[in-house]
């Protein structure tokens, strides 16, 4: 009796290795990446090494300005992100919009709005605004506004956004990653002084499709 | 919302199939959520009260608490009593300071009849922002309880909210909004003809909204009934079919800006599955279609969906918008359990077509399709679990006037993924996991150019021994290579490969019932090379990063009553970069950073009497960069915090009991990132309550 059941175990620890054995051969076809173009020339996005606050800051104005998704996701936290809207862009969507808002939410809106035929100008920071020096291995950096100009390449269409921030910097590992966005109000636009609204809107708007 | 209460509801009274309810069909595909949420938050049974806000949620549980008081019918006077609950409280913390007043009344009748209000107030102030917001909410429930053969509620709710913001320009906006509803609702959860088991339900209420921002008004009122039948036949032992139906419809008239028409919604679903429990397999199959047709005003929006009214006249800024959508959703969920085995199967297609006749966005035509296998062994000793999932995704979209498409844009997802456990021998456990994934964007016809492709492997390793009852080490090793590739011209200079590894031996250590010791220490490093760093139009090097980090943790417990913890960090890093590789490979690498960062942390916790504790902790920190290159600068950085309060929790009387809650801190903070608003700052949340 001992036998039989000891040789059962045997069999079905076979069949599972059997299987594990399959999928692993199988996913080392399925999970090859296809071969990239080589880089045209005049085309080069200048990431900066991801060694303080600032920069990080300034390689998400970097990706918007090329439409980069990998520059985006390769600043935000690998670990944990979250993004916390302001009221009035809150206000926009469904209640459980923004609920969550974590790196794969992030990843999924980035993708969508440049995959949206945009061309987009990015101020970052306001002229004057400097960043803290990096200390550390978390930083919260405050009152960052930061404006962007998106032009809707299919009908030519220009819509702004100027919003001010609270941004958690965090060292993970060995690189500086934002860790938490908070979107506090949106900002009027410096040249006609129309209210304008925070990213949060754009957030809604392609996070949730 | 309605619609979600009675459907949560309602489906939950199908015998037999509680546990196999179908699961909300835009769960992990979000790309449809946003016009099949009607219908799919509706039948989302894991979470009913998912997406309402709390004030739903709480009409939602006292729906629930008059549905659950009906199996236990109290007899007695028709007045059973009254129960207030008045809470008093302020919260302050380094971003506002909040005041706020609760009563919640509830009286009970004959039958489980029970009449509840909940009225809510707040005032937030704002210390970073010029801003305020006041807050008004009540709502009031009154189920029927089991007087009647049908469950009957009625309910009341009034919003209301004014928030003053000032932005930095001097612009200020004043966003008020005043929302009151009325509404009843009807189920009769169980209802048997033959052999079929059914559950009814239907509401009809009315809603009104004023409000007001940036000046713009956007006012509504309407009335809404909406009905539903679900019905169950057990097919064989262990096998039921379930079909449901379910119709909405909304009329009224809203008011945008200084535009007023007429609104109306309608809407209806269909599904029908089959839900088994039988031998080795559990499961479901379900095919659920839904249609929506809502006529309303809007602002004119852009092809991605954006409001856009710049340069417009005020007749034109605001569009009669006619939004329709077709949506149907399968799912196969199933589990076979063979001794030990398992094998999990989950198969859903969803489709939605999304149709605006104003916006400039037009008809957005959405596919998701999701396959999730999971194979599982367990034994005293051994067990592990491998995962495949596999997401395809597609989305198109026909602008507005447009006579094609723009193009699909797809988006494909495969994860494998392997995790071991073994009981290595007599008190050491090992555990490996192993996952590989790719995730793809594709643009149909190259309509734009973010092709892309990323492909991640993780490796770890983890070994954790107690080696006697006081002390236990754990030793870990983690591997992950990520290469990101864009696969067009335009954006693939910056193509890389990432390689990380980490390993952190740690230990714990119980030297003494009053005091332990926690150790690990950890190395990571990084290696990033660049797909084209060699390529003329590249001006990227590779880089070599890498971080130790010893973290010590010390708790001493001089007496029950005190209790000290000690903390130290210090971490070490540099980053280099690439400069040369040799004939045979060898790569050399300049060092462009170095960075000491150490940390102390220090906290005390002491508990004066049962209630009352007195609480301490304070950091600091000194972090020293030294910048290499042709001029070598070092910056060195303090910063710290420390802060101080207590905690007092007491409760008085066993009748009528008043009950106090307060923690108070006061926080003051130093460094270079600290401003001044969060240099010196009180945290609190303090309450008071009472029950008669």
């Amino acid at each position: 009796m001992k036998t039989g059941l000891a040789g059962n175990r045997r069999r079905l620890c076979a069949v599972g290795a059997i299987w594990a054995g399959a999928t692993v051969l199988l996913s080392g076809c399925i999970f090859t990446p296809r071969v990239p173009e080589p880089p045209g020339a005049g085309v080069q996005i200048d990431y900066l090494p991801q060694s303080s606050p600032a920069n990080v800051w300034a390689n998400l104005g970097k990706s918007l300005e090329a439409s980069h998704a990998p520059g985006w996701e390769a600043n935000i936290s690998q670990d944990e992100f979250s993004y916390i809207p302001d009221d009035a862009a809150r206000d926009q969507f469904p209640p459980d919009t923004f609920v969550g808002w974590d790196r794969d939410r992030e990843i999924n809106f980035i993708n969508g709005f440049y995959n949206s035929g945009v061309s987009i100008i990015a101020l970052m920071v306001e002229d004057g605004f400097s960043f803290p020096p990096p200390s550390g291995s978390e930083m919260t950096v405050e009152n960052i506004v930061y404006y962007l100009t998106v032009t809707n390449d299919a009908d030519g269409s220009q819509v702004r956004y100027r919003g001010q921030c609270d941004v958690i910097f965090r060292l993970e590992a060995n690189f500086w990653y934002i860790y938490q966005w908070r979107d506090l109000q949106g900002e009027s636009d410096p040249i006609t002084g129309q209210p304008l609204s925070t990213m949060g809107v754009l957030r809604g708007s392609f996070g949730s499709k | 919302m309605i619609l979600l209460i009675l459907l949560a509801v309602a489906v939950a009274g199908v015998p037999g199939a509680d546990a196999q309810l179908p699961d909300d069909p835009s769960e992990g595909g979000e790309a449809l959520g946003d016009s099949l949420s009607a219908l799919a938050d509706s039948l989302d049974a894991d979470d009913p009260t998912a997406g309402m806000t709390e004030m739903e949620k709480a009409m939602f549980v006292a729906s629930q608490e008059d549905r659950s008081e009906t199996s236990t019918t109290v007899v007695g006077p028709f007045f059973q009593g009254v129960v207030n609950v008045p809470k008093a409280g302020t919260m302050a913390n380094v971003r506002q300071f909040t005041y706020y007043l609760d009563l919640v009344t509830t009286a009970r009748f004959q039958g489980n009849s029970v009449l509840k209000n909940t009225f809510k107030w707040s005032f937030e102030e704002y210390r970073k922002q010029d801003k305020n917001v006041q807050k008004r909410d009540n709502v009031l429930t009154y189920g029927l309880g089991a007087n009647l053969p049908v469950i009957i509620s009625l309910d009341g709710t009034s919003n209301w909210s004014e928030d003053q913001t000032v932005n930095t320009a001097g612009y200020a906006n004043l966003s008020k909004r005043n929302q009151k509803r009325a509404g009843i609702r009807a189920l009769r959860p169980v209802l048997q003809t033959g052999i079929f088991t059914h559950t009814l339900s239907a509401s009809a209420s009315i809603n009104d909204q004023k409000s007001i921002n940036q000046g713009q008004r956007n006012d509504f009122q309407e009335g809404n009934v909406d009905g539903g039948l679900q019905s169950a036949v057990r097919i064989a032992p262990g096998v039921s079919l379930a079909g449901r139906i379910y119709g909405t419809a909304t009329s009224g008239e809203r008011l945008l800006g200084t535009t007023t028409s007429p609104s109306n919604a309608d809407g209806d679903s269909l599904g029908v599955g089959v839900y088994y429990n039988r031998g080795i397999a559990v499961g479901r199959v379900t095919i659920t279609g839904a249609n929506f047709e809502k006529k309303y005003l809007d602002f004119k929006r852009n092809t991605n969906g954006l409001i856009d009214t710049v340069g417009l006249d005020e007749s034109q800024k605001v569009v009669d918008e006619l939004e329709t959508t077709d949506a149907i959703a399968y799912e196969l969920d199933n589990t076979f359990r063979v001794g030990r085995f398992g094998f999990l199967t989950r198969l859903t297609k969803l489709t939605d077509n999304l149709n605006y006749t104003q916006s400039g966005m037009g008809l957005k035509e959405k596919e998701h399709d999701v396959m999730d296998l999971t194979l599982t062994y367990a034994t005293g000793r051994d067990s592990f679990a491998t995962s495949y999932d596999y997401l395809w995704k597609w989305d198109d979209q026909r602008y507005n006037g447009a006579t094609e498409n723009r193009g699909r844009q797809y988006n494909k997802s495969r994860d494998f993924e392997f995790n071991y456990f073994r009981n290595l021998f007599r008190r050491t456990n090992l555990n490996l996991r192993y996952h590989e994934g790719l995730v793809q964007e594709i643009a149909q016809y190259e309509y734009n150019d973010n092709d892309k492709d990323r492909h991640q492997i993780d490796f770890s390793a983890r070994m954790d021994r107690n080696w006697v009852e006081k002390f236990s080490t754990t030793m870990v090793f983690a591997y992950q290579e990520v290469q990101d590739y864009n696969i067009r011209a335009s954006r693939s200079s910056t193509n890389n490969v990432k390689e990380s590894y980490e390993v952190s031996p740690g230990y714990g250590w119980t030297i003494s019932p009053w005091l332990s010791l926690d150790q690990s220490y950890r190395v990571y490093i990084q290696y990033t090379n660049y797909s084209f760093a060699g390529e003329d139009v590249v001006n990227r090097a590779d880089d070599y990063n890498k971080r130790g980090n010893l973290a010590t943790k010390v708790i001493i417990d001089p007496s029950d009553r005190l209790q000290l913890t000690i903390r130290h960090d210090y971490n070490k890093r540099f980053a280099a970069a690439k400069t040369a590789t040799d004939a045979t490979g060898n790569a050399y690498y300049r060092r462009d950073l170095n960075q000491t960062t150490s940390k102390i942390e220090m906290g005390m916790v002491f508990r004066v009497v049962p209630g009352v504790s007195l609480e301490a902790s304070t950091y600091r920190t000194k972090d020293e960069r030294q910048a290499l290159g042709p001029r070598n600068a070092v910056t060195t950085n303090y910063s710290g915090e420390m802060w101080a309060g207590a905690h007092v929790r007491r409760r008085w009387f066993k009748k009528n009991p008043l009950e106090l809650s307060a923690m108070v801190r006061k926080y003051n903070a130093f460094g270079p990132s600290v401003t001044e608003t969060s240099s010196d700052y009180w945290e609190s949340d303090i309450w008071l309550k009472w029950e008669f």
